[in-house]
């Protein structure tokens, strides 16, 4: 496991675009070892590699897939009322380079 | 002897009705954002619903390649930001794929390659950015759009394998109508990776990854001078170092790209939201059987009918081409005739108005009506022309009403073109020694006399037959 | 009369038997909220439920909910009504589209009187941590005391009497908990039972639909109306959507009921297990049999780090689409990552960042199988274990919280046993999809506090009709805090 410090922690905050304050981070910081220590409760349980990861609460598998037929369209309208940039009916961002 | 290495990644724009995970319409060349549902965009509380007719086109892929298919499809997430995915995250296939282990047969100058085909999985398309000189517009229609993704194994070791495999690939996607298989419009894109290494060794070279090509050509030149590089880089000394290089159409060079301090990381999780779904052996199965026949099953059926392999090739060039050739065929005419006219007069056609074959204005039952005639003998080869052209310009006159007017004033009456014949018998016995000694210029010559003393208004199948009828009797 | 702090089926009857309107009913509702100086609304639909109400004339005697008015936590999106999950990052965000339960509740003439608070994101258990502060327990004036979260908005609008019903989520515990601090009703049914398109998703493989009532048999009919398949949420079930009311009359004779003892031994407060320990007596009295069986302590200390990884770990991915771009705050930058990161640092709260912190770590590429994967397979063992008992027992049965709400100062020790099960075990529910409700027992001081019924995947009327005995012999029927009037 990647040791837990605040370059770590900035590291982690930031590939998920957003930043603290220094601060923040400390006090992040020191919660961890906390955390850690919890999750270290799931280190020791008997059984634990004995069994697969899961994802869904209980075993289920469906047949059922969406026929392929468009429908439910939004107006542009409505597809950007909520951003704050929008020219031409496309929503603008600062040149992204390729 | 050094040999090049090289995988592709091929992403596949499907051209379904609607979305992968919404029923967002697929449409390309619409307004700007006009295409789009609550999921596309990401709205809070969106949940995805897996398309059926991507899936039917996934196995139908999968099939044509010889893959294995997973009989329970399970989706994964990709987590990233970027500005074209408005979800964070990327909903693909990574842990475990629609299909795997397949392969594809190419046939090159040095003849013919087996490549095997690690995976195939299904994911969804990004939005589409237009970038100006100061700002970057997002149009959100093409988010969403069903792709496959097909990765080779490294088993391609020259550009012109590559390129025959990517037109193999282009073909398959073609003819099942999954795709366009266009890369120059984007539905068709590929990455490529390469390396060089000493042939026959078991050590491989350091991979450099070159992204979003977008024309056939670029492959080759993209791969030729990947190859010369790091040829040169191990004869020099210089360290190849691993990297994704882009392509300079100007200066037709691979340039690397800005290096990020460390790989993205994915953070690849299964997705809760789409529960795992089992593919029925029948459902699978009647994906298959309802596909469209492959170019490589109708090469063989074109040459096993008596087709050159240069008409055969021709026909299978272009899926459009050869489902209206299979068309006029349909009608229980020649293959051979069919492909002189579809190769022939109607290519001509279409050069000259430079129209595709789905534009051409006549019916591939209207082209097997004439060929149909011709067979029978009721019109010859210049007459079918003539109608040809006349229901180009009309196309609501009657190939049959055309072609009685050619008939007309015809002996047809068996009696008189008997007696016709016995007549042209009677006055060439000279003929009638030689065609029974075997000289066969003299039947030719005894029809020609019929043909002239009738002024051609016969038809000459039922003369040829009734004139070597009386020749049995002499 | 007082016609506000009716139960659905009450407030029905007083409707068909034309004694009151819906106008009149809601009409009073806005005025009892006033300023809502309990911080429970993030958005009062007062001009929508008023129009709403002008226009149900006809009272419908089949349609039990004509004319109720609820409010749903402000994780639903609803069109054209303001939606922000309780988050500056979505500041002005108004949806375009309508979840699934709201579009139910709409083509019920049920009215929606509000959006309610939530801990930001529903990712919290305080309901503290909302962008307007702290939402506060109505059975205390001095505003000392949490209701818990992460749906405190609709606890606190049910417990006040405010409306018969409200809507919430729970991933964690977050319907159940404020259950036990607010004397309601809180049900969790099994997960895919209700449709979750529409539900701002925290993550999805635990969120489920929940919501708060002040009887048994509104949590049933609540339940036959929310329940069924939605073309939109393909994991939700296509199994028979049940007409529960019918199916529940209290009696519970032969019915197996499991008392997990090291949950009970990790509590402190010997009011509460002493109280429990009644109830467990009545429901022997009422012909169920009472089971004490064992846990293995570490298992039962491994759900919460569990939920934690893992429901932290997918928050990361399903709150990925928040980056100003398409919706909500956005601020200035130079560039498409300088915005979305600039948008992102003002728009979540330091609590909601951790979070995503320890979230992101769990998934890092060094990490996911020591932290994600790992989880995943405990989860896996625990859904084993508590689906083994529930095959052999009908319920499971526990006290819902260590105790009443706690204050809000109060720093409980988060490594202590207490803490770790008996504060957190509920989620054991959301990782097995397993239906489950908290109910009220009893009172400490002025405080209730509650126990939770569970049972296995689409029991509902098992675990209903077991609540509905308990709420009859206990009385705790329609329970409101009777607080000073607002």
């Amino acid at each position: 496991m990647k040791e837990v410090n605040i370059d770590v922690l900035k590291n982690v905050a930031n590939s998920l675009m957003f930043d603290m304050s220094e601060d923040e981070y400390r006090l992040l910081e020191g919660e961890f070892h906390t955390t850690l220590k919890q999750m270290d409760l799931i280190h020791n349980i008997k059984g634990v590699e004995d069994v697969t990861p899961m994802t869904f609460p209980y075993e289920v598998t469906t047949s059922a897939l969406r026929e392929d037929e468009p429908s439910e369209v939004i107006s542009s309208d409505e597809a950007l009322k909520n951003a704050k940039d929008v020219i031409e009916k496309q929503i603008r961002i600062p040149r992204v380079l390729k | 002897m050094l040999e090049a290495v090289i995988g592709l990644e091929i992403h596949i724009e499907m051209k379904t009705k609607s979305k992968m995970f919404s029923s967002g319409p697929v449409q390309y060349g619409d307004e700007t954002n006009t295409n789009v549902t609550v999921y596309d965009l990401g709205f809070p509380g969106v949940l995805p619903t897996v398309n059926k007719g991507a899936v039917i086109n996934a196995i139908r892929v999968c099939h044509a390649l010889h893959m294995e298919i997973d009989p329970v499809l399970r989706f994964d997430r990709k987590n990233y930001f970027y500005s074209d995915l408005p979800k964070g995250y990327q909903i693909t296939q990574y842990f475990k794929p629609i299909g795997k282990n397949g392969y594809l047969t190419i046939n090159t100058s040095s003849g013919e390659h087996k490549i095997e085909i690690e995976r195939l999985h299904i994911e969804e398309d990004t939005a589409k950015q237009l970038h100006s000189y100061d700002c970057t517009l997002i149009d959100y229609n093409r988010c969403g759009t069903p792709l496959i993704e097909i990765v080779s194994k490294p088993q391609i070791h020259s550009s012109e394998e590559a390129m025959k495999y990517i037109d193999e690939i282009r073909s398959i996607v073609s003819f099942l109508d999954v795709s366009d298989g266009k890369m120059e419009e984007g539905s068709l894109r590929c990455d490529v990776n390469i390396s060089v290494h000493e042939k026959g060794s078991n050590e491989f070279g350091t991979r450099v990854e070159i992204k979003n090509l977008n024309s056939i050509m670029n492959v080759e030149k993209v791969l030729d001078y990947e190859f010369e590089r790091q040829c040169k880089c191990l004869e020099t000394g210089e360290p190849i170092i691993q990297e994704t290089r882009r392509f300079d159409e100007a200066s037709k060079t691979t340039q690397p790209m800005r290096n990020k301090t460390d790989a993205v990381d994915y953070k690849y999780y299964p997705e809760a939201n789409i529960l795992p779904v089992k593919l029925d052996e029948a459902f699978i199965y009647e994906a298959i059987r309802t596909s469209n026949e492959l170019a490589s099953s109708k090469l063989k059926r074109y040459l096993e009918s008596g087709l050159s392999e240069y008409d055969a090739n021709i026909l299978i060039s272009d899926k459009d081409l050869s489902n209206y050739f299979d068309n006029i065929v349909q009608n229980g005419v020649s293959y051979k005739l069919s492909a002189n006219w579809l190769i022939g007069d109607i290519s001509a056609v279409l050069n000259k108005e430079d129209i595709s074959i789905t534009k051409f204005p006549l019916s591939p039952d209207q082209i097997a009506e004439i060929i149909s005639l011709i067979e029978s003998g009721k019109i010859n080869n210049k007459q079918g022309r003539e109608i040809f052209a006349k229901i180009l310009e009309n196309n609501t006159l009657s190939i049959t009403e055309l072609a009685s007017e050619f008939n007309k004033g015809m002996i047809s009456e068996s009696d008189e073109l008997l007696k016709i014949i016995n007549e042209v018998l009677d006055e060439n016995e000279q003929s009638i020694i030689d065609y029974k000694a075997g000289r066969d210029k003299a039947l030719g010559y005894l029809m020609g006399q019929v043909m002239k003393k009738t002024g051609g208004k016969v038809n000459p199948k039922d003369t040829n037959s009734l004139l070597l009828e009386e020749l049995k009797r002499r | 009369m007082d016609y506000i702090h009716l139960t659905i089926s009450e407030l029905h009857d007083a409707y068909v038997a034309h004694k009151v309107t819906p106008l009149e009913v809601v009409k009073s509702i806005f005025e009892e909220i006033g300023d809502d100086k309990d911080n429970a609304f993030e958005y009062l639909c007062k001009q929508e439920a008023i129009s709403k109400a002008e226009k149900l004339k006809e009272v419908q005697k089949e349609n039990l909910f004509w004319g109720i008015p609820y409010v749903l936590k402000d994780n639903f999106s609803t069109k054209d009504i303001p939606t922000c999950a309780s988050s500056n990052i979505l500041e002005g965000y108004i949806p375009v589209y309508n979840a699934t339960v709201y579009q139910k509740l709409e083509d019920s003439d049920a009215i929606l009187i509000g959006k309610a608070t939530l801990d930001e994101l529903a990712m919290g258990g305080s309901g503290t941590s909302g962008h307007k502060g702290k939402t506060y327990n109505p059975y205390d004036p001095s505003h000392q005391y949490m209701i818990g979260g992460s749906s405190c908005g609709s606890a606190n609008a049910c417990a006040s009497g405010l409306v018969p019903f409200a809507i919430g989520s729970d991933t964690g515990d977050s319907v159940r908990k404020p259950a036990s601090f607010a004397g309601l009703v809180g049900f969790k049914p099994t997960w895919g039972r209700i449709s979750r398109y529409g539900l701002f998703p925290f993550a999805p493989s635990l969120d489920h639909v929940a919501y708060f009532t002040r009887s048994v048999k509104d949590a049933a009919s609540v339940l036959t109306l929310l329940s069924g398949h939605d073309e939109h949420d393909t994991t939700s079930s296509t199994s028979e959507v049940k007409d529960y009311v019918s199916l529940i009359n209290g009696d519970i004779k032969g019915y197996k009921v499991a008392v997990i003892d090291e949950v009970i031994e990790s509590m402190t407060d010997s009011d509460v297990i002493s109280r429990f320990n009644e109830t467990l007596k009545i429901l022997e009295s009422l012909g169920a049999s009472i089971h004490h069986v064992h846990m293995d302590l570490d298992l039962l200390k491994a759900i919460y780090p569990t939920y934690n990884i893992i429901s932290c770990a997918e928050a990361t991915s399903n709150n990925a689409n928040l980056d100003g771009i398409k919706f909500g705050l956005r601020e200035n930058g130079k560039t498409y990552d300088e915005i979305v990161t600039n948008s992102r640092t003002k728009g979540f709260s330091q609590l909601i960042k951790r979070r995503f912190v320890i979230g992101g770590y769990s998934l890092l590429r060094e990490n996911q199988e020591d932290l994600f994967i790992r989880a995943q397979k405990c989860r896996h063992l625990i859904v084993d274990k508590f689906s083994e008992i529930l095959k052999e027992y009908d319920v499971i049965y526990l006290p819902a919280s260590p105790s009443c709400a706690p204050k809000f100062d109060n720093a409980s020790d988060t490594l202590s046993d207490e803490y770790l099960i008996c504060d957190n075990y509920l989620a054991y529910a959301n990782f097995g999809g397993f239906p489950s409700l908290t109910l009220p027992i009893g009172f400490k001081g002025n405080l209730p506090y509650g126990a939770n019924f569970t049972s296995a995947i689409f029991a509902e009327e098992k675990v209903l009709n077991i609540s509905l005995a308990l709420e009859n012999k206990l009385g705790y029927y329609n329970l409101y805090a009777k607080g000073e009037k607002k």
